[in-house]
């Protein structure tokens, strides 16, 4: 995927989170499930159609205190996940 | 996007091409009608088979039968337990078969009854695992649970056999009123004797376990709950081996399913499962023990394939888990993962194979049921 892609959440998955700050991430569709952490949270939250894989990763070392070098790989991986799993799609209409 | 929003909910029947996407990956063999122990809490009640008493055991040719039908179908693990596995009269030869026919070993043992060798032959098998039942630290609590004076000691040198042997075995503990003091210091003795893991089993309402519950020596749904919090944050931070507590997923912190070293979260492998009693009976697993309905066939006159591909019991159960599961069960965000915690007791419970798992819909009357992990289809006006 191209950094410059817009990725954008699913309108039909939810996002519930709890207690420690981690998530479930549940497809109406299809009744899947998943527990996603808080760093992937935070992402989650930014995928709206309007920031790039760049500017998601700007946006989480900006408040992160202890961002990983990779970050920039690791919020990569995790959106190619949900894309994969059909969580997320890209905003074909770009910003 | 084809489908309705909102959880599946509708039953769909399995196409013959569905029905033939279902290995049968692992065979349950409770081998032994009786067992060495008379545990208060068991589920599966054997006779007691005390010094100069025998019970009806699984024929070996049987056994072998058996497991020469079902590989093809896809079998490439066998689970041993009971009654107790190893008071089997030809536990050796059962032994030596699974390990020539190259399939992975998993043995439930109370741990009396094993001896070094025993645990030398277990370890020669394919990737074993083995797990034995400590229910208190101290003989009183555990021979309390178990019935039979001695048998703690038996237990821990049978783990020390197990350790000698290589393994890492689990420890189970069975928690109810009488024990669930002596939680963390199981943990200590697993832990100093060389074992891998403790695994925390609730006491089920089946068979003896009903009769606990009945008798209120067993513990509640809110006792149940905030034990089941403290081990996953609290034990489980300061123990130096994995523990694993039986409560449904809905209960599981995420952070302990699915971070790399939260101890995973396992999916229920129930569509590829079968249990074997003593007698050849095939059944759903050992509830077949005590009830008749979940019995498909007997290995001496049907053949595996056809109770495999053709009881109409594991067909409901392939086309309706996890999506006609009911109430709390069938509004869990984890329905996919869980599929009902445990389908034999629901069906013990209710005669009803979707209803929902006991522990969970107690928890949810009592307003413990974790409401992050519940949703509900919109209502359409």
């Amino acid at each position: 995927m191209k950094d410059d892609v817009v990725p954008i959440a699913k309108p039909s998955i939810l996002l519930r989170e709890e207690f420690d700050d981690w998530a479930v991430l549940f497809s109406t569709d299809s009744g899947e499930a998943y527990g996603i952490n808080p760093v992937s949270v935070f992402i989650w939250k930014r995928l709206d159609g309007e920031r790039t894989i760049d500017g998601l990763v700007e946006e989480l070392i900006a408040n992160c205190d202890d961002a990983p070098d990779d970050a920039g790989g690791q919020v990569l991986t995790f959106v190619n996940e949900l894309l994969a799993k059909g969580f997320a799609g890209y905003e074909v209409d770009g910003r | 996007m084809n489908e309705k929003p909102g959880p599946r909910n509708n039953e769909q029947p399995a196409t013959s091409d569905q029905q033939r996407n279902y290995p049968l990956n692992q065979l349950y063999f409770y081998l032994t009608e009786g067992c060495n122990l008379a545990c208060r809490h068991c589920w599966i009640q054997p006779k007691f088979q005390g010094s100069g008493h025998s019970s009806p055991a699984m024929d070996l040719g049987l056994f072998r039968l058996i497991i020469d039908q079902a590989k093809p179908l896809g079998l490439s693990v066998v689970k041993l337990t009971g009654g107790e596995p190893l008071i089997h009269p030809r536990i050796n030869e059962m032994l030596d078969y699974i390990k020539r026919e190259d399939l992975r070993l998993t043995v439930e043992t109370n741990g009396v009854a094993l001896t070094q060798e025993l645990a030398e032959k277990m370890k020669s098998c394919k990737n074993p695992f083995v797990s034995v039942s400590i229910d208190g630290v101290r003989p009183e609590t555990h021979e309390w649970v178990r019935g039979v004076a001695g048998c703690l000691d038996q237990a821990v040198q049978g783990i020390r056999h197990l350790v000698q042997a290589g393994f890492r075995p689990q420890v189970i503990m069975t928690i109810m009123r009488r024990n669930r003091d002596e939680m963390e210091e199981v943990v200590k003795l697993a832990e100093s004797l060389g074992a891998g893991s403790v695994k925390f089993n609730v006491v089920q309402p089946t068979a003896r376990g009903e009769l606990m519950q009945q008798g209120g020596e067993t513990l509640s749904i809110e006792e149940l709950v905030e034990i089941g919090q403290w081990v996953e944050t609290e034990l489980s931070s300061r123990s130096g081996i994995r523990l694993h507590y039986g409560h449904p997923a809905a209960f599981r912190p995420l952070s302990r399913m699915f971070s790399d070293d939260g101890g995973g979260c396992t999916v229920c492998g129930i569509f590829g499962i079968l249990g074997v009693l003593a007698n050849g009976n095939y059944a759903l697993c050992g509830i077949g023990e005590t009830v008749p309905d979940l019995i498909f066939g007997h290995a001496e006159i049907d053949r595996l394939e056809d109770v495999w591909r053709n009881t109409e019991i594991l067909q409901q159960i392939r086309s309706g888990l996890p999506s006609r599961l009911k109430e709390v069960c069938g509004e869990c965000l984890m329905k996919e993962r869980c599929f009902g915690s445990c389908i034999a007791q629901n069906y013990y419970r209710t005669k009803d194979l979707w209803a929902p798992f006991w522990f969970c819909q107690e928890a949810r009357k009592k307003n413990l049921f974790p409401e992050t992990r519940v949703w509900r289809s919109p209502k359409i006006p």
